[in-house]
């Protein structure tokens, strides 16, 4: 009986093309969608894949809490995502479309940027640990030994170790090494919504060199940031919920991952226990592992980073910014802004207050300008946040409102 | 003496890089217009027009194509090391020709056959209604009868790759047949 409502959910999912002599997937992002919602408009955003001079960002329409400053860092990097830091200071950037990886060099009254690497497929999981930047793009694993020393230094390949599945779809990859030196690296589903092949919806955790797979979560939609809690040393993460199911739900969730093994809901059960229309199961949302906090429908939550430095107001230790780059799938438009979430440890008390605002001009005609994506903090204390619409970075800081 | 303050060199330098920005892209376009047509509109077999796609659906395309991720041989050798300056004067230029449908003999079953099959795959839904397409997302109405139905074959055995994979697996499993009638219809729009 189960089996004959999943096979029913299922052909119900891909249209029911099943009927037909070829069977025809609809493209993963379309799947899921309601004949009710068969004549909506919404696709995905443009992205901007050419520079944006400097003089042409808004930055001044950026609105921070009182006390806090933010400036224009860096630009001219089209699609920057997430940041890693090496040792000596360098910034690496990872994109999506565009195949780049970036570096940035601080000189202190100015920032210069190289591509490092380019005509990669979607390369947005950057990471660096031991002296080297790890890259990795939906079908390559790649080591730069040293390369803030040796700007000219080739690659090591690690593709083989890491075996990578092969869909595309939600397989761009954010990626961080744990206080345990392990590599994160997470597998999205590769659909809006489906029953995910078994390498797929987790995060999993790798040596360095690749070896000691192990899957850490399941039920993982698509998680594009995640970090540790500074005490107690548990990963949180963020996911974006499935599209197509109207324009208030199922919420963008932030998770924490208490113990290795949990299952996060997908594709039974979204957010606080919404059960999916079309993937069916009897108790969708038993022993699923809810999350800490909802993130706003369509919100597309991405970085998340602690705070443990000594810059901003003591309130702000130990709580996380999260970058929400923006919905498209709702028509009137919601998030481009940071996020400050305070939560105790153990994950109760999930508050979520606007930091970062003003990307945003006008929800109902989705008029944007910028798209924050991932947040870094520097040795400062002070935050670098990515626009990855405008190939920017924004540099935030506090000085109490002393000086003008 | 006042020349020599730097404001105003600095307004002169811009001054001077801007025209000879325009000098290039003039150039450019001369080169662009052997194959492309004086218009946009392309005169050539296979060869798209460009009058009237969106702005950002040329500056991705021109941008992918200069780093190798998409394109012809051909496209790819002749945008080597353009830079963004010239791809954002490039794409203006042509989004702002007014298209011209080159084919405008209707074979009218093939054209209605098209309107149904581009009705039921819901092509309208990100090139918009009328086909003209918006954003990253290309104009459809008017383009060559031959690059439509080259270009739809070219996503559906994998030759051709997009920012993504949306296109590939929208144009899935549907018959040749229809992707010509889909060719034929879009070709003879306005």
């Amino acid at each position: 009986m189960i089996r004959t409502a999943i096979t029913a959910s299922l052909l119900l999912a891909f249209g029911g093309a099943q009927a037909q002599d070829k069977p025809k997937p609809p493209p993963a992002w379309h799947q899921g969608k309601p004949a009710a919602m068969a004549d909506s408009k919404l696709a995905p955003l443009a992205g901007k894949m050419t520079e944006t001079p400097a003089g042409e960002i808004p930055v001044d329409k950026i609105k921070v809490p009182k006390g806090f400053k933010v400036e224009l860092w860096a630009s001219g990097m089209p699609g920057a995502r997430a940041m890693a830091q090496g040792d000596k200071g360098k910034i690496y950037i990872g994109t999506r479309t565009i195949g780049r990886v970036y570096e940035v060099t601080d000189h202190g009254d100015k920032r210069t940027s190289r591509v490092v690497i380019d005509k990669l497929t979607q390369p947005a999981g950057v990471a660096y640990a031991n002296g080297s930047l790890y890259v990795i793009a939906i079908d390559k694993v790649l080591r730069f030994d040293g390369i803030e020393d040796k700007p000219e230094v080739q690659p090591v390949d690690m593709t083989d170790k890491f075996a990578l599945p092969k869909e595309q779809h939600h397989n761009w990859k954010y990626i961080a090494f744990g206080p345990d030196k392990k590599l994160y690296v997470p597998f999205g589903a590769p659909c809006n919504i489906c029953e995910p092949p078994k390498e797929y919806a987790q995060i999993r955790r790798y040596n360095a060199d690749g070896s000691g797979m192990e899957v850490l979560a399941t039920g993982v939609r698509n998680t594009q940031g995640f970090d540790w809690h500074p005490k107690t040393g548990e990963l949180w993460f963020t996911d974006h919920g499935r599209d197509w199911m109207g324009d208030n739900g199922p919420e963008d969730e932030l998770n924490r991952i208490d113990k290795a093994g949990n299952f996060y809901g997908y594709p039974y059960c979204h957010a606080k226990g919404v059960v999916d229309i079309d993937i069916k199961k009897k108790d969708a949302c038993k022993g699923v592992t809810l999350p800490v906090a909802t993130m706003g429908p369509h919100a597309a939550v991405m970085g998340v980073k602690f705070y443990t430095g000594t810059m901003f107001p003591k309130e702000y230790q130990n709580t996380m910014f999260i970058a929400r780059k923006g919905s498209w799938n709702r028509t009137v438009k919601l998030g481009f802004d940071v996020v400050n979430v305070r939560a105790s440890a153990d994950g109760k008390s999930a508050k979520v207050t606007p930091f970062m605002t003003g990307f945003l001009e006008d929800p109902k005609e989705a008029k944007f300008w910028g798209r924050p994506a991932y947040i870094h903090q520097m040795k400062d204390g002070s935050l670098l946040v990515t626009d990855e619409q405008l190939g920017a970075i924004y540099r935030v800081s506090y000085d109490g409102g002393k000086k003008k | 003496m006042r020349l020599l303050q730097p404001r105003r060199w600095g307004i002169f330098l811009t001054a001077f890089f801007i025209s000879v920005a325009q000098a290039q892209t003039e150039e450019r376009l001369k080169l662009c217009a052997g194959c492309h047509g004086t218009d946009g509109n392309s005169p050539i077999a296979g060869t798209p027009s460009l009058a009237g796609q969106p702005r950002v659906f040329l500056e991705n395309y021109l941008v992918l194509t200069r780093e190798g991720l998409r394109g012809t041989d051909v496209m790819r050798q002749l945008l080597k090391g353009i830079t963004d300056r010239e791809i954002v004067a490039l794409a203006a230029h042509y989004a702002k020709l007014a298209p011209r449908a080159q084919s405008i003999d209707v074979d009218r079953k093939l054209f209605e056959r098209g309107r149904a099959v581009a009705a039921k795959n819901r092509c309208g839904t990100c090139h918009l209604t009328d086909y003209r397409g918006r954003e990253q997302m290309p104009r459809l109405a008017g383009q060559r009868e031959d690059f439509l139905a080259e270009a739809m074959f070219a996503y559906q055995q994998n030759r051709r790759a997009g920012g993504d994979t949306i296109m590939a697996a929208s144009l899935y499993g549907i018959p040749s047949a229809d992707i010509r009638a889909l060719a034929h219809y879009l070709a003879r729009l306005r």
